[in-house]
């Protein structure tokens, strides 16, 4: 019987924001721990949230192992890895400072913004250790700034956002970006002609990925109920379409380079799509065993659980053209806020965009009417597909954009 | 039991927590466990700031309200602060799951056995290429002490299933789910007619649908559908925490200010059964009818006791957490649309070209509300028609309330197994909402 231990021990810094003036601070420190046993057929787990005694978690695995929940996979084995990432302001004192200076900052600069919500500093240490040699260790620090902004004017709750999550604090890009959120909210243009236009998104912006999660999701995938089932190594998207599942803390994921199954990717990355060719879904032990597709290490699921089928961070490989090469010379629409729009199950998509700037490439000219998106999944990422930026959006960490052209239409 | 610091406001909130979750893909079991903890979360207000801590370790709880205390600064008059006045300090055992209710009293096992009593639903459909049946429950036993004089013990359970598939037919998919939870096991017993019309609806959608003409319609909503839009169109404009220090939107939503059509009504309670069940809430006040919305007019907010400080208005009970780790902020409980007094076939008729939104993937309400259905018909000359898919339907929040022509007198609350609602971090909160069928004069169907 194999025995493993998983850990994961999570600590908070937070400063929330009302009204551009600091409401609260906050502070967590949450420890998780689990051990799992593998007999060769069934695992058992057992957890439990703070500090623990192990052999009473130890003798729950057993009684857990009684359910005889299947699990025929070897736990992982022989891999050694240890790493800790840094970030910047992880002192409660040093936070609540930073958070004060840009508050005071954009009180100054921005008097007709409120701006509220929070600004967080964490640490995600986790390991997973077992009886076969493996012996994972990550520590990953990073902060969040995000911030609702509201016109002092407007009856509206939210009216535009800024933010970004990261490990260096990028005090004057964030006030920057801020501020021209701001003055290009400020600056109303007028009614925009329907058409076809590139449309900016920032990388870590849902709206278009989403349709990605469900279509890559090994288990859909292999019985047969994703629009890409059948599909492995035929091409789909545009050669210029290379998608990972990425763990890489440099793609701001700050989560551990291994997955619940502890397993571990070269570069952290697996490519799921590449060149617009579909190489895999994404598949945990079990998916990849169930449908005979490659294994890609993307187990999830709770910490006091077996594992199961999660959600990787999903990543658009970087062109080599920035934003205004890929625009080569065209305005574009930067979406900011595009909220509650959808695929239809055959790959359509349609979406309202309710804060649109227009967009030279370098920075935002002025505000948008409210506009209506629409397109289809296979020309999103085919024929209509630019690419993805080669430079951070205004130097900040992860703030890649991802151009595509798309049907615009006044709502 | 504690020693609250002096001259500040000072609270703990204990969760006393048993899960279970059970999880079948394609007939295998992925998981099935148990989970007991306890936690807190502890407050200190010292008048302009608060500062909280989130701990698993209930004998440093103490410590953690000591610690918080030296952060915060003394006040000799924190208790005239319009905040601290309006706290309630309710004492009391309120448990009404820890009997026979309580469905821990029923094994893993046993538990199991009513979930899979649902899947031969999706196992004999042809269509059917992936299934997963997902079981879950929660108890909740909630301890409130304060430094006014909180004593109180409350409960919370929810139970519920969901029965999520997904079809393929040639090149067409189709995913749906059946998502059931109430306050008791009973509540998903013997679901079987409901879940095999379900199975059925969706054969026939995949099989018959084709993508809906874009354009301007009168529009059906189902329950789920007219819950889900007053949840997200009007209820997050009701939390009051969005309006504290915002003059604009203060006089925008002054109290008797005509928001819609003299037929609608929005009530928010947490006193109805279901998800949203929350007799007490996470400041320990007690939860109260809310018309958000009464005959069209403006007629309530949701309050915690800093927004109800603020505004002058009186507690409402929705200061709620999603979890321990997390301090309690403005949400909703159940929130529905009152019923009217229509047939459904009233409701239809003189529709010559309309859409009716059966069920939904989900919803957002900003300026523009958005609803993404999951099944969707044509209604032709007053009838339910063809299938249609539909990415996104959306409109004026102001305009779609004023342009609410018809409501039924039949009326459902829902409550969901899985999911929950979003505010910022805090993800999913379980709530209930619902109403009757409705009819919209005009949205835009995409």
């Amino acid at each position: 019987m194999t025995k493993e231990r998983y850990v994961v021990h999570y600590t908070e810094n937070a400063v929330k924001i009302v009204q551009t003036q600091v409401s609260s601070v906050r502070k967590k420190d949450i420890l998780r721990t689990s051990i799992r046993l593998y007999d060769g057929k069934s695992m058992g787990v057992a957890g439990a949230l703070g500090e623990c005694n192990e052999e009473e978690l130890v003798a729950k695995a057993k009684e857990s192992l009684k359910l005889a929940i299947p699990y025929p996979y070897e736990a992982s084995r022989e891999l050694v890895r240890e790493e800790r990432h840094r970030s910047d302001l992880q002192g409660e004192e040093e936070l609540l400072e930073a958070t004060e200076e840009i508050l005071q900052k954009l009180r100054r600069d921005q008097p007709h913004f409120s701006f509220s919500h929070l600004f967080k500093s964490a640490r995600v240490e986790s390991s997973m250790q077992n009886d076969l040699g493996l012996n994972l260790k990550s520590s990953r620090e990073f902060i969040s700034l995000e911030l609702v902004i509201k016109d002092k004017k407007s009856s509206n709750i939210i009216d535009a956002m800024t933010g970004y999550e990261g490990r260096k604090f990028h005090k004057d890009s964030f006030i920057e970006l801020t501020n021209m959120i701001c003055d290009a909210y400020m600056n109303q243009l007028p009614d925009i002609e329907e058409g076809v236009y590139p449309v900016v998104f920032r990388s870590d912006d849902m709206t278009y990925y989403k349709k990605l999660y469900e279509s890559l999701n090994g288990m859909l995938f292999g019985s047969g109920g994703s629009l890409l089932s059948g599909k492995i190594g035929k091409k789909v998207f545009s050669d210029k379409v290379t998608l990972f599942q990425t763990r890489n803390v440099e793609d701001g994921f700050f989560e551990p380079f291994f997955d619940k199954e502890g397993t571990v990717n070269d570069s952290d990355r697996f490519a799921l799509i590449e060149d617009g060719v579909v190489i895999s879904p994404y598949t945990d032990k079990k998916t990849a065993a169930t449908f005979n597709l490659t294994h890609t290490g993307s187990a999830g699921g709770e910490y006091d659980g077996l594992p199961e089928l999660g959600m990787p961070m999903l990543k658009f490989a970087e062109s080599h053209k920035t934003a205004k090469q890929l625009l080569d010379g065209q305005k574009a629409i930067f979406i900011l806020i595009a909220s509650g729009g959808d695929f239809t199950q055959d790959g359509r998509f349609a979406t309202p965009a309710q804060l649109a700037f227009l967009f030279d490439g370098d920075r935002f000219i002025g505000r948008l009417p409210e506009l209506s998106l629409s397109s289809h999944i296979f020309d999103m990422l085919g024929k209509d597909f630019r690419g993805v930026s080669s430079e951070d959006f205004l130097g900040i960490e992860n703030a890649k954009l991802t151009i595509m052209d798309m049907n615009v239409k006044k709502l | 039991m504690y020693s609250f610091p002096d001259l500040l406001y000072s609270d703990v909130r204990i969760e006393d927590v048993s899960k279970s979750d059970i999880v079948v893909t394609l007939g295998r079991t992925d998981n099935m466990k148990e989970q007991r903890y306890s936690a807190a979360f502890i407050r200190v207000f010292d008048g302009e700031r608060w500062y909280f801590s989130a701990t698993t370790d209930l004998d440093s709880i103490q410590d953690e309200l000591d610690r918080l205390a030296s952060l915060a600064k003394k006040n000799r008059s924190i208790e005239e602060h319009g905040v601290v006045r309006k706290l309630q300090a309710n004492k009391g055992s309120y448990l009404r799951f820890d009997g026979d209710l309580n469905v821990f009293k029923t094994s893993l096992n046993e538990k199991y056995d009513i979930l899979s009593s649902y899947f031969p639903h999706v196992e004999k459909s042809e269509l059917v290429k992936f299934w997963r049946g997902q079981y879950i429950d929660q108890r909740v036993g909630k301890r409130f002490f304060s430094s006014k004089g909180a004593n109180l013990e409350f409960d919370y359970q929810r139970v519920g299933f969901r029965l999520l598939f997904q079809m393929a037919k040639d090149e067409e998919q189709f995913m749906e789910r059946y998502d059931l939870a109430g306050n008791e096991l009973d509540s998903i017993k013997g679901l079987h007619e409901e879940v095999r019309k379900t199975v059925e609806t969706s054969e026939d959608f995949i099989r018959n649908a084709r993508p809906v003409v874009s354009g301007s319609y009168p529009v059906i909503l189902s329950p789920e559908a007219a819950g889900v839009f007053a949840h997200e169109s009007f209820g997050h404009k009701s939390e009051a925490d969005f309006m504290i220090g915002d003059r604009t939107m203060m006089e925008e939503w002054k109290m008797g200010r005509r928001v819609g059509s003299e037929i609608l009504s929005i009530v928010d309670d947490g006193n109805k059964p279901g998800v949203g069940n929350v007799i007490f809430d996470d400041e320990g006040t007690k939860a109260e009818e809310t018309y958000l919305v009464r005959e069209g007019l403006l007629s309530g907010r949701l309050h915690s006791a800093e927004t109800a400080a603020a505004l002058g208005e009186e507690l409402t009970g929705n200061a709620r957490a999603v979890n321990f780790e997390y301090e309690p902020i403005v949400r909703m409980t159940t929130t529905f649309i009152s019923p009217g007094e229509l047939s459904f076939d009233e409701l239809l008729s003189g529709i010559k070209e309309g859409v009716y939104v059966d069920s939904l993937n989900h919803g957002s309400g900003m300026s523009t509300f958005t609803l993404a259905p999951c099944r969707a018909y044509m209604v032709r000359n007053g009838k339910i028609a063809e299938p249609v898919k539909i990415s996104v339907v959306t409109g004026s929040v102001f305009q779609t309330l004023n342009e609410i022509e018809g409501l039924t007198e039949e009326f459902k609350l829902l409550s969901f197994a899985l999911g929950g609602c979003g505010k910022m971090e805090q993800y999913p909160l379980p709530v209930g909402f619902g109403g009757p069928y409705v009819r919209v004069r005009s949205l835009s169907v995409h």
